[in-house]
């Protein structure tokens, strides 16, 4: 009787202590960042000086190493993970005593959030805007990223000119690097896209069209295609109107007009301008192929964007990744990719494209933010921008873009060819409760093309998100 | 405390010893304490786990839904109710509440019709190939819903997709093809075939077995009074396997809400234009792309209730009194 009794209670023991030791895990979880906390204070502290040294480091290899760990996180996007590792590599080389523990992911957000909302941050996260579980926007929108005033005016490791003379002038004078609106930069511009229209350039030679200039154009063409069966016009799904509609707008009233829209001046979104854009889109929706719609979403937009292979449709919106996207793709006969900007909305105007591009940036709450500063400042260096331009991955600095070739190249002209660059986006706000701008501005073409939905409800809805996000401005 | 047989015996044991007279209540009191220590620790790590797993993070819900918050910072702004008031006025959300709710009941009717008869049909006629039969309808249910949302977007393509071929001929492939996800009107009701298709198999097994254990002998004595196999099916099965319905409403309950989400979210994605937002696609959204964190948790809290309450309403309405057999 007694034996058995202590068997039970040795089996109800373990049972409770393994349980407690379970939990006694996870809570060890957070305090083990903490110890890690400690360890890296005094490599936290010393790494102030180390900006300064680095530069002369080349000269006076005297400089005392000092171990510590710097922690990248970057999005794998369609430039592969490859030129990461490589540019970490390079980074140690030249950084005596520095390891860079690299995370890269094609779901960053995905992997690095629940530690982040356990207060463990990565010291430099390369992932831009726009993405859907919009991680950036939400620091952004929470005030919890660095300014990266210093950082600009940084002497470019190993080399002798400050970080804001590489960058193309522009690339800082914009919503989409200083988000709230103030002059101050909180994201690092990395690599730009021009965004425009695609088309099938054979297509237009075996048919002796001319590529147009102007809206007017446009619509003929439209018209004289329809006869043979092609539509004028396609796109992937609605996000990406907010690169057309910021270039049209941007061409409809200049870059004031623009920025007062990014910024929900009162107003704005039902002015003159506005109007013309809105119903230049809506006029394009009476061309855009019929099955465009149906397949706007995430699991068949390449059936919208394989119509421009197929002769389908003649135009299509988008970056400068669509051609390596459709690499695979079965195409007609002599297809050749043709990028154009977007036409001048008024007439006699400049065509404009806009200009994305992905952001780097450090959290607020990044432990090694002196040494994160240094490497987003290396990121300028010309030994970084070889390497990521080697995967076809071009940096906003002077001169890197030259060194591409074939379509890529086409590409990249476009703004040497006339077209004015349009950068930015929605200035950030505090977080608005049920408002959403881009889907309000751009998710609506859905309706407008099938006509669920008239402009000027599309208008008046985009007013009133504009006028809930300007009270929501600090 | 109730008293299992062992235990009760043994006391009854203990007492029956006259030699420890004196300490025998002091014994007894030892004894009770030892019984509710050891149950206690029996009972511990499970308590234990659902508090942490399952009351701690309901608890959050709620209480994260009184606060205006991205998600990440320590910026938690009190607001009380103002989350809740947001919500009684947003279109958006009482369109993916409309989706839900159609969703759910279309959902739960069909399902629930469909693989009655064809459980019915599997337990009680002899058809050749019975066993493929059943693989075959349970097979949607072991598929991702990704695979799921993949298929049925081939399906509905608009120019090669299945349905449109087969429509097309019946009424002339020149017409322009029905858009089955890109017509706001219709794209819910392409949502409501693909959930029906994937849920079918499972709720036929779980009547399947439930009809199995239906007593022959009641089948027989109907076949000899010359009732028909439709008469069979509503005064035998049906009656008899009703507890086992009502269960299967509340998992249609849950599980449209949840597999809706997932089918949403890998074949529309809440469009065209918000034409197939739910509950969870919209509660994502706001709580991560619009950054509201706690706009997103008072969304959560009103599914929770909802759910919870359509439930209650569910089980409440379809007691019977159980039929033993």
């Amino acid at each position: 009787m007694k034996s058995k009794k202590v068997i039970s209670l040795f089996l109800v023991t373990t049972m409770a202590a393994t349980l407690l030791a379970g939990c006694g895990g996870s809570k060890d979880t957070p305090t083990a960042p903490a110890d890690n906390t400690a360890a890296n204070k005094p490599a936290d502290t010393a790494p102030a000086d180390t900006p300064a040294k680095a530069p002369e480091a080349d000269n006076a290899d005297a400089a005392p190493v000092e171990e510590q760990t710097l922690r990248v996180a970057a999005f794998e996007g369609g430039y592969g993970a490859d030129m990461w590792s490589e540019v970490v590599a390079a980074f140690e080389a030249s950084h005596p005593g520095v390891t860079v523990e690299l995370t890269i992911d094609k779901k960053l957000e995905d992997v690095i959030s629940p530690a982040m909302k356990a207060g463990d941050y990565p010291d430099v996260v390369h992932l831009a805007t726009g993405r859907e579980a919009a991680l950036t926007e939400t620091l952004t929108k929470e005030n919890a990223l660095l300014p990266l005033t210093d950082v600009l005016e940084m002497t470019v490791p190993g080399e002798s000119v400050k970080v804001k003379d590489k960058i193309i002038p522009g690339f800082l004078d914009t919503l989409a690097t200083n988000p709230y609106g103030d002059g101050v930069t909180y994201y690092a511009p990395m690599f730009y896209s021009p965004c425009g229209l695609f088309y099938n350039a054979g297509l237009f030679k075996e048919k002796g069209w001319d590529v147009p200039t102007t809206w007017d154009e446009m619509w003929a063409l439209g018209d004289t295609a329809k006869a043979d069966g092609i539509a004028l016009f396609t796109y992937p799904t609605t996000g990406y109107f907010d690169a057309f509609t910021y270039a049209t707008l941007s061409s409809a009233g200049g870059s004031e007009f623009f920025d007062s829209c990014m910024t929900y001046e009162d107003g704005i979104w039902e002015s003159e301008n506005a109007t013309k854009v809105f119903e230049l889109i809506a006029k394009l929706g009476t061309y855009t192929e019929g099955t465009t719609v149906a397949n706007a979403n995430n699991d068949n937009f390449t059936k919208n964007q394989q119509l421009i292979l197929d002769n389908k449709a003649i135009f299509c919106p988008n970056g400068t990744w669509l051609p390596g996207e459709m690499a695979e793709a079965p195409r007609a006969d002599g297809f050749e990719w043709g990028f154009m900007a977007i036409p001048a909305v008024n007439a006699g105007g400049e065509g404009c494209s806009f200009c994305w591009f992905e952001q780097m940036w450090i959290p607020a709450a990044a432990q090694n933010q002196d040494m994160a500063k240094e490497f987003v400042a290396y990121m300028y260096s010309d030994e970084a921008a070889q390497i990521f331009a080697k995967s076809t991955a071009i940096q906003p600095i002077t001169g890197v873009s030259d060194s591409l070739e074939g379509d890529n190249k086409m590409f990249y002209s476009i703004y040497d060819n006339g077209a004015t660059a349009v950068m930015g986006g929605f200035a950030s706000t505090a977080p608005v409760e049920g408002v959403n701008m881009l889907d309000t501005l751009c998710g609506t073409v859905n309706s407008i093309v099938s006509g669920d939905k008239t402009v000027a409800e599309w208008q008046a809805a985009v007013e009133e998100a504009s006028d809930k996000l300007r009270a929501a401005m600090e | 405390m109730p008293q299992s047989g062992a235990w009760g015996a043994r006391r009854v044991v203990e007492k029956d010893v006259p030699l420890l007279d004196l300490e025998n209540g002091g014994m007894h009191v030892k004894k009770v304490r030892e019984k509710s220590v050891f149950i206690t620790l029996c009972v511990a790590p499970a308590v234990i786990l659902f508090v942490i797993f399952m009351l701690i993070p309901t608890f959050n819900v709620f209480k994260m839904s009184l606060y205006k918050w991205g998600g990440y910072s320590n910026n938690k702004e009190f607001v009380g109710l103002n989350n809740f008031k947001i919500l009684m006025e947003d279109t958006n959300f009482f369109r993916s509440f409309q989706n839900t709710v159609l969703l759910i009941v279309c959902v739960t009717i069909v399902t629930i019709v469909l693989s009655l008869i064809f459980a019915a049909i599997l337990s009680r006629e002899k058809i050749k190939g019975q066993n493929i039969f059943r693989v075959i309808f349970y097979i949607p249910n072991i598929l991702s819903v990704v695979v799921i949302s993949a298929i049925f977007s081939a399906i509905y393509d608009p120019n090669s997709g299945l349905l449109n071929s087969i429509i097309g001929i019946f009424r002339g492939s020149d017409k322009t093809p029905i858009l089955w996800l890109g017509d706001q009107k219709l794209v819910i009701y392409s949502l409501v075939i693909a959930m029906i298709w994937q849920a079918i198999g499972y709720y036929m097994v779980m009547y399947m077995a439930s009809m199995a254990s239906v007593p022959e002998s009641l089948y027989e004595s109907a076949n000899l009074e010359g009732a028909s196999k439709i008469r069979q099916f509503f005064s035998i099965t049906l009656p008899l396997i009703w507890t086992n319905i009502r269960t299967t409403l509340t998992f249609f309950v849950i599980s449209s809400i949840n597999i809706s989400f997932l089918i949403v979210k890998a074949l529309t994605n809440g469009g065209p234009d918000g034409a197939t937002e739910v509950f969870l696609s919209y509660m994502y959204k706001q709580a991560y792309t619009n950054s509201s964190y706690g706009y997103g948790m008072a969304i959560g809290v009103v599914v929770f209730l909802f759910s919870f309450g359509l439930s209650a309403l569910i089980n409440f309405v379809t007691k019977r009194e159980p039929l033993e057999f």
